[in-house]
């Protein structure tokens, strides 16, 4: 049962969650595998064109796929929808992977065409998922997991096949299991727009979001217009995921952890719900980020790994509640 | 002032076999009118279409001057709102944010709710008398108390015509009491049209009623009027004698063992 906060309880947990993360992207900056003193670090290429974009980089990629969380949970009335297990995610690489591959990585409106070809497979692979689970009807919760895992597998293997022809398997790793090791500014300007597109769309149709809690037909009598906010907001959904997977690769379960927690806190309201998963998605990229940078320093453990670790598990746990609760 | 006119209405989900057929009727301001009439007459199907759910086939339904097909979703909703047979209470949602739910048709794209909002929240708020559970969770509520919350956010909707699919159906007999009383003094701000199967409760409260029956309407108008042993017996086939009792025209009826 979610407790309910007051306004002033509200205001706190968003200045605790604003100054915890700056407190932890601060921190993050201090640690790697490369141990420098504050003022060397200062004055090293290693924190201004290394750890500093990458920390920032973590940061937007956890806006980006804990709002697209919060929107598919939404949207398609699933709580368990997330665009790494609806396989959405490895749509994306696909599209990513194939844009590399053929070199054609032309500038579409001031934008890379990586993060624009990531989107239409995105879109592709939630269209297949979303129809596939409206065969039978109504489209449950579990038989739309089901038909993300069968996508996702076949993505998978079509994003190895496509690695292994262009004869590069180094990347393999990078695409599979997502990591920030090569995050640059350029990743980080790359991401931007999309976070501030992404964030803002999701914050101002929470209105839409919060009537969709009634069910499809209340929110028609409310005015809603619901195919084409489900439409606009899947597709602000898989852009926003598109963006992540193409800077930083297949990161699961942060979609699907960080709306779940806060809705803990805060209750379901998206008004609230959009803006403070935006800042835990944030803060706990940053957080796997490090552990990723140190855990077997000085080895990296791709952050992907780190989140599968805390998450696939997360995710058991919650399936085993849906059964015991008998929904 | 006519707030609703329906003329030879034709709806339903196939074409060739519609539920509703040429359903006529009219509704006045301040009206709690009762629609009637055994399983699958269309009782509901009718609310479907007058809210906007279900496009129909033929026929005419004005909303004050305007042709009700013709005023899009947001317009609509600010002038009908619908109170389903059961709704889904929102785990972790408290009783006022579910009223607020009522405001969406007035909410600008980018604002949020204003005074007005509020105002509007506060007023259903108290017309539904649910001032005590405002910030209680809604799924900590009884069956009773919680459809005062539904109908509190049609309310907080401000509607000129109030829909309630069978709104005493999962009540026990003392808040159907409660309910009717609360729905029958919400008219005098709102026309009301509820769907019931309790005869006995409609006929007592509703100003109108009307008898469906297989899509079609066996008899409509005032409770008198139209709870008579031989509608009963058109619409039901049971034989019911019906018994008033003097002075004012609150009819009760006694059904034939």
């Amino acid at each position: 049962m979610a407790k309910k906060l007051t306004k002033k309880d509200e205001r706190l947990v968003l200045f605790g969650l604003i100054g915890s993360l700056f407190l932890i992207m601060l921190i993050s900056l201090f640690i790697g595998s490369v141990l420098m003193s504050p003022a060397q670090l200062w004055h090293s290429e290693i924190l201004w064109q290394i750890r500093l974009p990458r920390v920032i980089l973590a940061a937007l990629i956890g806006i980006l796929l804990s709002i697209s969380g919060v929107i598919l949970q939404g949207v398609l009335r699933n709580p368990l929808a997330d665009p790494y297990i609806l396989g959405i995610s490895a749509g994306g690489a696909v599209g990513a992977a194939i844009s590399i591959a053929i070199g054609a990585q032309f500038v579409v409106f001031g934008m890379s065409s990586v993060p624009v070809s990531a989107f239409i497979f995105a879109l592709i692979a939630v269209f297949i998922v979303y129809k596939l689970s409206q065969v039978a009807g109504r489209a449950a919760p579990e038989t739309l997991i089901l038909a993300g895992v069968a996508l996702s597998a076949f993505a998978s293997a079509i994003l190895a096949l496509i690695i292994i022809v262009s004869g590069n398997l180094q990347t393999i790793y990078f695409w599979l299991l997502g990591s920030l090791s090569s995050a640059s500014w350029s990743n980080v300007i790359t991401a931007v727009p999309y976070v501030l597109i992404g964030a803002g769309f999701a914050y101002f149709f929470s209105k839409e979001l919060n009537a969709l809690l009634l069910g499809e037909e209340m929110a028609i009598t409310l005015g809603v217009d619901v195919e084409k906010t489900r439409l606009m907001l899947v597709g602000v959904s898989s852009l926003m995921t598109a963006a992540a997977v193409s800077v930083s690769g297949l990161i699961g379960f942060v979609g699907l952890i960080v709306p779940h927690f806060i809705r803990l806190i805060v209750g379901p309201n998206h008004k609230l719900l959009v803006p403070y998963s935006a800042l835990s998605g944030a803060l706990l990229m940053v957080i796997a980020d490090a552990i990723s940078r140190t855990v077997l320093s000085p080895i990296e453990v791709p952050i992907g790994v780190v989140m599968a670790l805390v998450g696939a598990p997360f995710f058991l746990y919650l399936l085993r509640r849906r059964r015991t609760e008998g929904k | 002032m006519t707030v609703l006119n329906v003329d030879k209405l034709v709806a339903g989900y196939n074409v060739k076999k519609p539920i509703l057929k040429e359903v006529s009727f009219s509704v006045d301001d301040g009206e709690f009118v009762g629609i009637v009439g055994p399983n699958g007459s269309g009782k509901t199907t009718l609310l479907r279409v007058l809210v906007g759910l279900l496009p129909y086939f033929s026929g005419e339904i004005t909303l004050g001057p305007n042709q009700l097909n013709k005023l899009d979703r947001r317009e609509l909703a600010r002038r009908v709102a619908f109170v389903p047979q059961m709704m889904e209470p929102i785990e972790g949602f408290t009783v006022e944010e579910l009223v607020l739910l009522g405001r969406t048709p007035y909410f600008e794209r980018f604002s949020f709710e204003n005074e007005d909002d509020n105002d509007a929240v506060s007023w259903a708020i108290d017309e539904l008398k649910i001032d005590n559970l405002r910030n209680r969770s809604v799924t900590e509520l009884s069956g009773g108390e919680f459809q005062r919350v539904a109908i509190a956010r049609a309310l907080a909707q401000e509607p000129r015509l109030m829909l309630l699919d069978e709104p005493t159906s999962h009540l026990d007999i003392r808040f159907q009491v409660t309910l009717c009383k609360l729905l029958k003094k919400l008219r005098s701000h709102r026309s009301i049209i509820a769907t019931f199967h309790d005869l006995n409760l409609a006929s007592r409260f509703c100003t109108k009623l009307v008898l469906l029956k297989n899509g079609e309407i066996i008899a409509s108008g005032r409770p008198s009027e139209v709870v008579t042993p031989e509608n009963i017996w058109k619409a039901y086939r049971i034989k019911v004698s019906v018994k008033k009792t003097s002075g004012n025209d609150k009819t009760k009826y006694v059904l034939l063992p």
